[in-house]
């Protein structure tokens, strides 16, 4: 009949393809391996983010190791992957998270090793800003290496688009900063390019609680949780403030991805976007030079917090010997001076340490470099201080404030609610 | 109902036996999820399940989180305009294809080809052609209708639509192959005895074929039914659940607390809420039918 | 009766319904109105993504989406196969096209035969209690995949596979059981139950009624039911991400490398590319599956 063939046929393609070369050449592969041997997962699978992260690795084999890459797009695959593996018995010997909370429960359950020799016999509690310290370092363990620090809320600027407008110098202070965009709303121009989406929004408006609310309201909001401070008049202000900046924005902004907003900038048809230091790359990808074609500023006053994320390797529990050693070894070698350099180099952010050589980097990530060197000024961003629940919780009323009718007030208890959690 | 066969040709253990995969599967993986499910949305689980009993506080913070109520309902709306659109298009699609047209093979894989495309990409090219200016209507615009302005998408409340548009694209040609094999089952003598009577050809497909059709039309619903439920790709894809929380749907709702927010003991509350209305329309529905198969052939 | 009625003349031609006469009846024009009409809904997006996928970033990022491209190029084609990056590596979606074959295969064949001895069993055998295990099965259908990960991994893990070809085989099994269970038990519910009481009485047994009766008349649903698992295995993600094991990523992995990023920059051409590059696997088996579409009427070819 018809199907018995058909079924033969599969049989053997199947057959066929159990024998087919790669299931040789990982038996093959296995038994070559020589020196520690770590295999990292992580989700750095974009051209500038790739060649960032070969840096790490080659550090590492430079260093006696043998790096195994596992790389996969998207944090929170990436990020579910490993956990998985963790309770599945099959734990990578290193994995990438965001400095937040993220890993916390992970520590809680005792699944994590910590690489205290490395901290202490470098001693990190100097060497690195304190938010960073404050998310790896649990019940006086260090169970993270840093690899690098991101700014969350830079201020792009198109230097044609201010020309255009007559914009003469980059605002440095919030009314400024509004003043800029509606010469540039005047000079029929897109203000603020934007990308409708929902983490894009906390960004706008962890800037206006930096820039206008100041360090100490974004610290009693986000990292204390204190309903006085939520409920204030303050905070009333920079919700308004961060409603304001959506009469700013193209009726064309949800769901736009971030890069396709830094086009806008790109091409000069936006003037500004809110948007961390990854934006570089987009900017570099269309051969444009910071501080030529296009400007950053930090923030709108002169000691403006600077709003730190970044990315850690954590390393899940091993009692295996040369798993052990390979984790120690990768935790000396992330923050390594040169390493830290030439990954920031790639990836558009600046080193966690503050003693490297900064002449080789761009203008922008040089005035982020300078600026770190100023502790007062070291802020974390959301999830530094809140459980990715709050910050998800958070994420909600902000968006639907931006998106809906819903009235300031009603902005603010639902803020209150969600902090809440 | 026949009786017992004359030789004993088969060991009345046999029919058990072959079934034992699916009983398998069907009490360790589904019945055993469902079941850890359950015991995990009464905990306060986060990344890890813990054993902390907190009671139905994870349902009352459900009910009371409004993107969980919307999604609720984005899930009716779309789930009624999909599963029609997709019958009714995929239907005629089967009928049309059938009446002997030329370039059969090709015009079925065009409506096929779609469900063989991940939607991660398919997705983003339909946020592209639906965005207002730059997408579909900018080109009609130019085209000599300077007016007109197709902005559903980033509009509060017709987001979802434009999810069913997308959706629908990618499912009806499956919809169509199916038929088309229910059609092609159909025996070729009803035709003729139709055409004897001379009863037009829509009204042999009305009042003989669709109901000859019947199984097919439910295996269709069933398979639609479960992909409206686990609608999450084209929505990640398409609008994130936006602009804002728009066009939020149950699945997306649960696989964000799953993973990206850590807190898997409100995503088990919600994966039971889905859960609920299923078994509360399926379980009568399979009640009658094994009265009905008890009772008679 | 029957079995002279069913047995069809042209096994070349399709089976037609309705009309014989090729004549340009208004309702024939309506006909074919109608399928171009759907047929150029169908096709526009892939008419974007092929022509994005031929532009350089720089057309791209001017935004005209339905235009064509002004300077062509096949780069991103050359870069989605064998050169852009995935991670640390810069190998393109290449490296998983075998891994993809490695699981499609047995996730396709295993689910497709039980799925069938299942609607076998359950539409003619009916043994007690079945019928509340496909109820649970049908049910379970509707649980998203990703809420049934977590227990699957304990599981797994359990019986020590975690990780390896034969846990995603077994995972494609146990997620594609509803699906192929319900396609088939519908189908042989609509054939004639005279053919299996006829058999019985002949002395057929459970499987010798299965292999050379059943079976034979299921080429359709056979076809329809590989479409569906093939896609669904191929196309596969997460189940893939999580129980294959490093050594065995499908390609679906690289794919969502390519095109999915947090804070990368986006080459939406060669995602482009890339995607369809993924699909074609599917693709030729829609096109290559026509054939039994035409042939193999169902209760028709055969009656023992």
């Amino acid at each position: 009949m018809y199907t018995a063939p058909k079924f033969k046929a599969f049989a053997l393609a199947c057959a066929c393809a159990a024998f087919s070369p790669s299931a040789f050449a990982a038996g093959a592969g296995a038994a070559a391996a020589t020196g520690p041997r770590a295999e990292v997962i992580h989700w750095w699978t974009s051209g500038g983010e790739s060649a960032a992260v070969k840096q790490v690795a080659q550090a590492y084999r430079a260093a006696g190791g043998v790096w195994v890459d596992t790389a996969i797009a998207g944090g929170d695959q990436s990020r579910a992957v490993t956990v998985n593996r963790i309770v599945g018995g099959n734990p990578p010997t290193a994995a990438q998270f965001n400095t937040s909370k993220q890993f916390f429960d992970i520590i809680e359950q005792g699944m994590l090793n910590n690489v205290d020799d490395v901290a202490r016999a470098q001693n990190w509690d100097k060497l690195l800003p304190e938010p960073i310290v404050s998310v790896i370092k649990v019940d006086g363990h260090y169970y993270a290496v840093p690899l690098n620090i991101h700014m969350q809320t830079w201020i792009w600027y198109s230097k044609a688009a201010f020309q255009k407008a007559g914009i003469a110098k980059e605002p440095a202070s919030v009314p400024e900063f509004f003043a800029a965009l509606d010469k540039l709303k005047a000079a029929g121009l897109v203000p603020l390019a934007h990308g409708g989406q929902a983490w894009q929004e906390t960004i706008l408006f962890s800037a206006m609680l930096a820039n206008l609310g100041g360090k100490d309201l974004y610290l009693k909001v986000l990292r204390d949780r204190d309903p006085k401070a939520i409920a204030s008049p303050a905070l009333r202000n920079v919700l308004l403030a961060y409603k304001r900046l959506q009469s700013y924005v193209d009726p064309r902004s949800p769901g736009r991805n971030w890069n396709d907003a830094t086009a806008m900038l790109i091409s000069g048809k936006a003037g500004m976007q809110i948007m961390g230091d990854w934006a570089k790359g987009e900017f570099t990808a269309a051969k444009q030079v910071p501080e030529q074609q296009f400007g950053c500023i930090a923030g709108l006053a002169p000691n403006a917090p600077y709003l730190m994320q970044g990315d850690v390797f954590v390393f899940p529990k091993t009692r295996n010997a040369q798993a052990v050693q390979a984790q120690k070894l990768l935790a000396s070698v992330v923050v390594a001076p040169n390493t830290q350099l030439a990954f920031s180099k790639l990836k558009g952010s600046v080193p966690v340490r503050t003693d490297v050589d900064a002449s080789q980097a761009d203008a922008c990530a040089q005035k982020g470099i300078a600026i770190m060197k100023d502790r007062s000024r070291h802020l974390g961003v959301s999830e530094v201080y809140l459980t990715p629940d709050q910050n998800g919780a958070m994420q909600d009323v902000l968006t639907a404030y931006w998106n809906t009718n819903m009235t300031v007030d009603k902005a603010q208890k639902n803020l209150a609610a969600a902090l809440q959690e | 109902m026949l009786a017992r066969p004359i030789r004993a040709a088969t060991p009345a253990v046999m029919p058990y036996a072959a079934l034992l995969p699916m009983a398998l599967t069907v009490i360790v993986a589904y019945l055993g999820t469902m079941l850890w499910t359950l015991r995990t949305s009464f905990t306060a689980s986060r990344t890890f399940p813990s054993d902390k009993f907190i009671g139905i506080t994870q349902y009352t913070r459900l009910f009371d989180n409004e993107r969980w109520m919307l999604s609720l309902h984005n899930l009716a709306v779309y789930g009624l305009l999909f599963i029609l659109a997709c019958l009714v298009i995929g239907f005629l699609l089967a009928v049309f294809i059938d009446q002997n047209v030329s370039g059969e093979g090709v015009l079925r894989t065009v409506f096929l080809y779609p469900y063989a495309m991940s939607f991660v990409a398919t997705g983003l090219v339909w946020q592209w052609l639906l965005t207002p200016g730059t997408g579909i209507d900018g080109s009609i615009a130019a085209l000599g209708f300077p007016d007109f302005v197709f902005d559903w998408i980033v509009d509060q409340d017709l987001a979802i639509y434009t999810v069913v548009i997308a959706t629908v694209w990618q499912s009806a040609g499956l919809v169509m192959a199916l038929m088309l094999a229910g059609l092609r089952g159909i025996d070729a003598d009803i035709w003729k005895a139709a055409r004897l009577d001379g009863i037009p050809a829509w009204r042999v497909y009305v009042s003989i074929i669709l109901p000859m059709l019947w199984p097919t039309v439910a295996t269709v619903f069933l398979l639609l039914a479960t992909s409206v439920v686990k609608l999450y790709d084209a929505v990640v894809a398409m609008t994130q659940g936006g602009p804002g929380t728009a066009s939020e749907v149950p699945a997306k709702f649960i696989m964000d607390h799953l993973f990206l927010r850590s807190n898997i003991g409100l995503a088990s509350a919600g994966a039971i809420m889905l859960l609920v209305p299923v078994v509360a329309l399926l379980a009568p529905y399979a009640y009658a039918r094994s009265r009905r198969a008890r009772s008679g052939a | 009766m029957m079995a002279q009625a069913l047995r069809t003349p042209a096994v070349q031609a399709p089976v037609a319904a309705g009309a014989r006469r090729r004549h340009f009846t208004p309702a024939r024009i309506g006909i074919y109105v109608f399928l171009l009409g759907a047929a150029l809904f169908f096709l526009l997006p892939l008419y974007v993504m092929i022509v994005t996928s031929l532009k350089g970033m720089d057309e791209i990022r001017a935004g005209a989406i339905l235009a064509l491209p002004v300077d062509w190029t096949l780069e991103p084609w050359r870069q989605a196969w064998s050169t852009v990056c995935t991670g640390a590596s810069c190998e393109g979606i290449r490296g998983g096209f075998w891994n993809s074959v490695k699981i499609t295969l047995p996730s396709t064949i295993l689910p497709i035969l039980i799925g069938a001895i299942n609607g076998y069993a359950l539409s003619f055998w009916r043994p007690r209690g079945a019928n509340l295990l496909f109820g649970v099965l049908l049910a379970g259908a509707f649980i998203p995949v990703q809420v049934m990960i977590y227990p699957l991994v304990r599981l797994l893990a359990g019986a020590g596979i975690f990780g390896s070809l034969p846990a995603i085989v077994l995972v494609h099994l146990v997620f594609g059981m509803p699906v192929m269970t319900l396609l088939f038990r519908n189908y042989y519910a609509s054939l004639p139950q005279e053919l299996f009481h006829a058999a019985r009485i002949d002395g057929g047994g459970f499987w010798r009624i299965f292999l050379h009766v059943v079976l034979p008349l299921s080429t359709p649903i056979v076809i329809v039911a590989a479409i569906m698992q093939v896609t669904g295995v191929w196309n596969d993600y997460i189940l893939g991400l999580v129980f294959a094991g490093r050594d065995n990523l499908p390609m679906t992995v690289q794919l969502n490398n390519v095109i999915n990023t947090t804070t990368g920059t986006r080459l939406y051409n060669v995602n482009m590319a890339a995607t369809i590059l993924t699909a074609l696997v599917p693709l030729a088996l829609y096109f290559f599956s026509g054939r039994w579409f035409v042939r193999g009427i169902a209760a028709g070819a055969v009656k023992g």
